[in-house]
């Protein structure tokens, strides 16, 4: 998939608003393959919404959402499982990480249903971000913060075309919010992926190409 | 173990998999002991021509007077065919010569003189696979009635300390010497008995050697026949009897008990099948429930999964595993119980009527798979809907 379009897309519950001043809602958007965008949004503006949107999670928008020229209400459950096994990847505002288990084994869990990455690869990733002590650790024993790049290696584990990254640094410090923006960036232009990145203030140093506030 | 199964194993109640268990086992028991009593008392009761469905009769002529032949001519025969009741027609043909048969018990030597006749193999009760006869070995296949074992062993034998019970397995073991005569020549051939009818009241062999041997001792002469066997659907159906008795033909009486005795055995193996039933559903309430409950409270997890790229049977796949798993084991189990009980029963049955027990458990495995893959269905179906539904939801 090389672009995904936006027409008319409003969430329901904004549908009866008059004055919505947005770069995304009620208008034709598009976000092509390979590129940058940051989506600027205060809190309640429909950020998370948007993503849930893209991600088929929830439906309860107006307008249409087109993968290619497909309509994403035409998609299976089957087809969202091959979506989300080898298109899109998403890290998560609230994580969605499996508290019972350790941090490797969330990332293997993903990591064994699309065979994507090695091990090496993914203890590398931990050494990197600074949690490598903390592979056998169980997730709800961990900090956000330490949870958070456990969800970012998650999300690395497969092939996308497009990672939706949910306020990605949101608990993170600048150190570490730089070497996540250094290995989103390596494996974005390895897969040469876009990314769409969402803040509500703080975010990644990157050079955008382009910047939506909703 | 697998992640998956590592998180999603959590919260699985065994107790209330143990109480499906438990109670999916006695339903299964009692409908297979059901289907498995069924199958090896309707013979007893019955005789092996017990026939769901269709029906034969057998009729003659009434005898008017002595000396005088009662035979069907064809023109009978034919508008007898043509009723509407009459499903197949049989014609029996007897033997055109003189029979001896001998036999060698306990010492003893019995001779006497038999009448052969024949039907088409289509009307025999009893199916054997030495039904055939080769006259090169001179051998012939023998069908003689059921109650005329009994009237040995229950007359002759209880009045003679001499001559001792024989069973059904015995007398196939027997070799009668027969001697044939007539058109001029005598020969000896074997007689064995391959079977015992319930439905026809005479000796039985098999046609081609009526055939084979009217041609031989008696030169062909016509036949004459005097016996027919209709298959119907109902034998007491008012037009067939009307017709009958318009005609003078007389059914020859089927034993009246037996079929009282049938209709028993139908309605209390009805009975046990419909308890078994009800427990097994009770049952299956009680798995629905338990993995609705558990799905709910797994629902997060599941939504997770989903949400990572796990397809609906992939999450569905280790409930369906303890599904299977569970079913099969219940299956196995309750098999192996019929297996005991059934050789519990099956040496008092051989010993009290003193007859062989030919069912097999076949029909009881054929029905518990066939349940058991109807559970595993039903097991499996539910659980996929309720998936999708928590994916749907949200």
């Amino acid at each position: 998939m090389s672009v995904i379009k936006l027409q008319g897309v409003v969430p329901e519950i904004f549908a009866s608003n008059q004055n919505l001043h947005s770069d995304i809602w009620l208008q034709d958007v598009a976000f092509e393959q390979g590129k940058r965008y940051l989506i600027e949004a205060d809190s309640g503006t429909g950020k998370s919404s948007l993503l849930s949107f893209l991600y088929g999670q929830r439906g309860d928008y107006r307008g249409d959402i087109l993968f290619n020229d497909q309509d994403i209400r035409t998609l299976n459950s089957r087809d969202w499982s091959v979506v989300r096994q080898s298109v899109l990847s998403i890290l998560f505002q609230d994580l969605k990480l499996f508290g019972e288990l350790t941090a490797l084994e969330n990332v293997q869990i993903k990591n064994r249903l699309t065979k994507s990455q090695n091990d090496r690869i993914i203890k590398a990733w931990f050494e990197e971000l600074g949690i490598a002590d903390k592979l056998k650790t169980r997730i709800d024993h961990m900090s956000y913060g330490q949870q958070q790049r456990v969800a970012l290696i998650r999300a690395l584990c497969q092939p996308f075309n497009f990672l939706l990254l949910d306020e990605p640094i949101s608990h993170l410090d600048d150190r570490n919010a730089d070497v996540m923006r250094d290995i989103i960036l390596r494996e974005a232009s390895r897969q040469g992926a876009a990314v769409i990145a969402t803040s509500i203030g703080k975010h990644m140093n990157i050079d955008y190409d382009k910047r939506l506030s909703l | 173990m697998t992640l998956i199964w590592k998180l999603l194993r959590k919260h699985i109640s065994w107790f209330e998999l143990g109480v499906f268990f438990i109670a999916n086992l006695i339903g299964m028991v009692v409908i297979l002991a059901g289907v498995q009593i069924y199958t090896d008392l309707r013979p007893i009761v019955a005789g092996d021509n017990a026939l769901i469905g269709n029906d034969y009769v057998v009729i003659s002529k009434s005898v008017k007077r002595v000396n005088s032949k009662q035979v069907f001519s064809d023109s009978e025969i034919e508008d007898l065919r043509n009723q509407s009741f009459t499903l197949r027609l049989g014609e029996f043909t007897p033997a055109q010569y003189q029979v001896t048969g001998g036999l060698n018990l306990a010492g003893q030597r019995f001779s006497t003189l038999l009448f052969f006749e024949s039907i088409p193999d289509e009307f025999m009760d009893v199916k054997s696979r030495e039904w055939k006869f080769k006259s090169a070995k001179r051998k012939v296949p023998i069908v003689i009635p059921r109650n005329y074992l009994n009237l040995y062993n229950f007359g002759f034998s209880q009045t003679s300390d001499k001559l001792p019970q024989i069973t059904e397995g015995m007398m196939k073991d027997l070799e009668l010497e027969l001697t044939l005569s007539g058109g001029g020549h005598t020969e000896q051939f074997v007689g064995k008995i391959v079977g015992f009818s319930d439905r026809l009241n005479t000796i039985l062999v098999p046609e081609d050697f009526i055939t084979w041997s009217n041609k031989r001792f008696a030169k062909g002469e016509d036949i004459e026949t005097s016996r027919l066997i209709l298959e119907v659907i109902n034998p007491s159906d008012p037009e067939l009897l009307r017709y009958f008795k318009e005609h003078g033909y007389k059914p020859e009486d089927k034993p009246a008990e037996s079929s009282k005795a049938l209709f028993l055995l139908r309605v209390s193996v009805g009975v046990i099948i419909v308890i078994g039933l009800v427990f097994s559903l009770l049952s299956l309430i009680i798995l629905t429930l338990s993995i609705y409950l558990l799905l709910q409270k797994n629902i997060d997890k599941l939504e997770n999964l989903r949400l990572i790229g796990y397809s609906t049977s992939a999450v569905a796949r280790p409930y369906n595993i303890i599904a299977i798993a569970l079913s099969t084991s219940i299956m196995l189990l309750s098999l192996w119980i019929i297996s005991q009980v059934r050789m519990l029963y099956i040496d008092y049955l051989i010993e009290s009527t003193g007859r062989e027990i030919g069912g097999t458990m076949a029909l009881t495995i054929v029905v518990g798979l066939a349940l058991m893959f109807a559970i595993i269905f039903f097991n499996m179906t539910i659980i996929r809907r309720k998936i999708i539904q928590i994916s749907r939801k949200r």
